[in-house]
């Protein structure tokens, strides 16, 4: 136990040397697993933030329905029936005189209210069924609008219901990003490795001479992928702080004339460290596979 | 401790290297090999230290058969054998103490022991005064030195050295070969390949004479 901490730190000093000794191609390595790893990261960013501007819109899907003016008292009871069936939460019935107070009162629209001679706008119910599925909302809906004395149905929700689906593929676009962006890291690291490995190979071959264990010979190169790409997960994150730095002003602008005090918003703790843990492991892998072949080909024409 | 039986060595291309060796060697025995170039010396040290397998034929080293010896294994087996090469093979990207100290990481002893041990190995081979020097910087008689004290410092009870005194001059030959003789005095098991007639004549000791891959006189 004792003498594997000492191969580990022997191990891990080794692969900070190496780093050290050549800062150059280091950083180098470091900025091409950065970019690639921002993009995939860039794009989360942007639909969290995305997401939190959806995320304010009404939680409960609703659908409106908007009567015929002056229908007969039967059908008005009939259509209340109706929205007393177990399949509805919740109904209530807003008069069209309620409805215009409630427009006049809103702020920026009471001049439009006052200008009015007649009021323009229909009695209305606001129902909130019991399956809020997209289907289910759909199915309510149509059949609603179908009862006599309904002029028409609105789904309140249809365009959050959009922006969330749109959102969806948005994340799983992300994640196929992420993916593809990860067999490039691991071939970066790979390829970094793999020269270091050849520029060892003395050291490797006298090391076998004398007793290493494989195991022993590849480990300072694991940690050093794993390293490398810890480097690749710092530079992705300042990669996206300065493109977060740049887009914080002219988001906010835009935030400010609709009227919202909306704010970028940074990852989290615990996203960074994701970031940083995954580049470290997709570098450690990257190294494991390229030490392992160049370990066999270096046995092979030893 | 080392015991061929019928043991042939064909290296791919057909060139036979080794052909039908039978002997054996004691623990704490002093051997040299002598022959002519490519009479099959080389081959034999990297039969005994697992570098190369059999074709035919059992090799033994401390009772382990070399040709049924996993891969996993060998790194054990050659921790207890020291190596001498006639070409040094040590690393120039780091001074004399941290080539020495090699084995002894590989083997994970603590940093402060195995650099104690090999400043130790490293006064006797008389460099002490070039512990931090780097290889590169010593003359061809200190690298072999150095080489030595690196096959040591682990304390193997078995001593390869192939053509050890090749490439030095008489006066280098005679001090490394005197160190051989100290070794083999405290108990090491030797075996040495060597032209030298000197060295064989001055330290005595059996002598295995190769001749064309045939061991000739193989009497013990």
């Amino acid at each position: 136990m004792i003498s594997w901490l000492r191969h580990q730190k022997h191990a891990l000093t080794a692969a900070l040397n190496r780093l050290r000794a050549h800062p150059v191609s280091t950083l180098l390595t470091a900025l091409a697993m950065g970019v690639a790893i921002s993009l995939p990261g860039g794009l989360y960013l942007g639909l969290a933030n995305l997401s939190q501007v959806a995320g304010d819109l009404p939680a409960h899907p609703e659908v409106s329905l908007f009567l015929d003016n002056r229908i007969p008292d039967a059908q008005q009871q009939a259509i209340a029936a109706r929205l007393k069936k177990p399949d509805i939460a919740e109904a209530h019935f807003v008069p069209r005189d309620q409805a215009l107070a409630a427009l006049s009162a809103s702020q920026g629209l009471t001049d439009i209210a006052a200008g009015l001679t007649q009021n323009p706008l229909p009695d209305a119910w606001v129902v909130r069924p019991h399956d809020t599925s997209r289907e289910a909302l759909a199915r309510v809906a149509d059949e609603l609008g179908k009862l006599p004395g309904v002029a028409e149905t609105h789904l309140d929700s249809l365009w959050a219901d959009r922006l969330q689906a749109a959102l969806a593929i948005g994340r799983a676009g992300v994640w196929l990003l992420a993916g593809l962006f990860a067999i490039a890291l691991v071939a970066i690291s790979g390829n970094a490795i793999r020269a270091q490995v050849l520029a060892r190979r003395d050291e490797i071959l006298v090391s076998r001479l004398i007793g290493a264990t494989d195991r022993y010979i590849r480990r300072p190169f694991l940690y050093l992928g794993a390293l490398q790409g810890l480097l690749g997960g710092l530079a992705a994150i300042g990669v996206l702080a300065i493109a977060g730095g740049i887009l914080r002003a002219p988001v906010e602008r835009l935030a400010t004339l609709y009227g919202s005090t909306y704010h970028l918003v940074p990852p989290t703790a615990i996203e960074i460290a994701a970031v940083l843990a995954f580049t470290a492991a997709l570098g450690w892998f990257g190294a494991w596979l390229s030490v392992t072949r160049a370990l066999h080909q270096v046995e092979a024409t030893r | 401790m080392i015991s061929f039986s019928q043991v042939t060595k064909r290296y791919p291309g057909g060139h036979e290297a080794l052909s039908g060796a039978t002997f054996s060697i004691e623990q704490g025995e002093l051997v040299f090999l002598t022959g002519h170039s490519g009479a099959g010396k080389s081959t034999l040290l990297k039969l005994i230290a697992a570098i190369e397998r059999p074709t035919s034929g059992v090799v033994s080293v401390s009772g382990q058969n070399i040709g049924r010896l996993s891969r996993l294994a060998v790194p054990y087996l050659r921790r207890n054998i020291g190596l001498v090469f006639q070409d040094h093979k040590l690393l120039f990207d780091r001074s004399v103490i941290d080539n020495v100290v090699l084995p002894l990481d590989i083997a994970g002893i603590d940093r402060r022991d195995s650099l104690k041990r090999a400043r130790a190995v490293i006064d006797k081979v008389g460099l002490l005064s070039r512990e931090k020097a780097n290889p590169v910087s010593l003359s061809g008689g200190e690298q072999q030195r150095v080489c030595i004290a690196r096959a040591l410092v682990s304390r193997p009870a078995l001593l390869l050295a192939d053509e050890p005194t090749g490439n030095l001059d008489a006066g280098y030959a005679a001090d490394i070969m005197a160190m051989f003789r100290d070794f083999h005095q405290v108990g090491t098991t030797l075996v040495i390949a060597t032209h030298d007639e000197r060295a064989i004549s001055a330290l005595g000791g059996r002598t295995l004479h190769l001749d064309h891959g045939r061991i000739e006189g193989a009497a013990a």
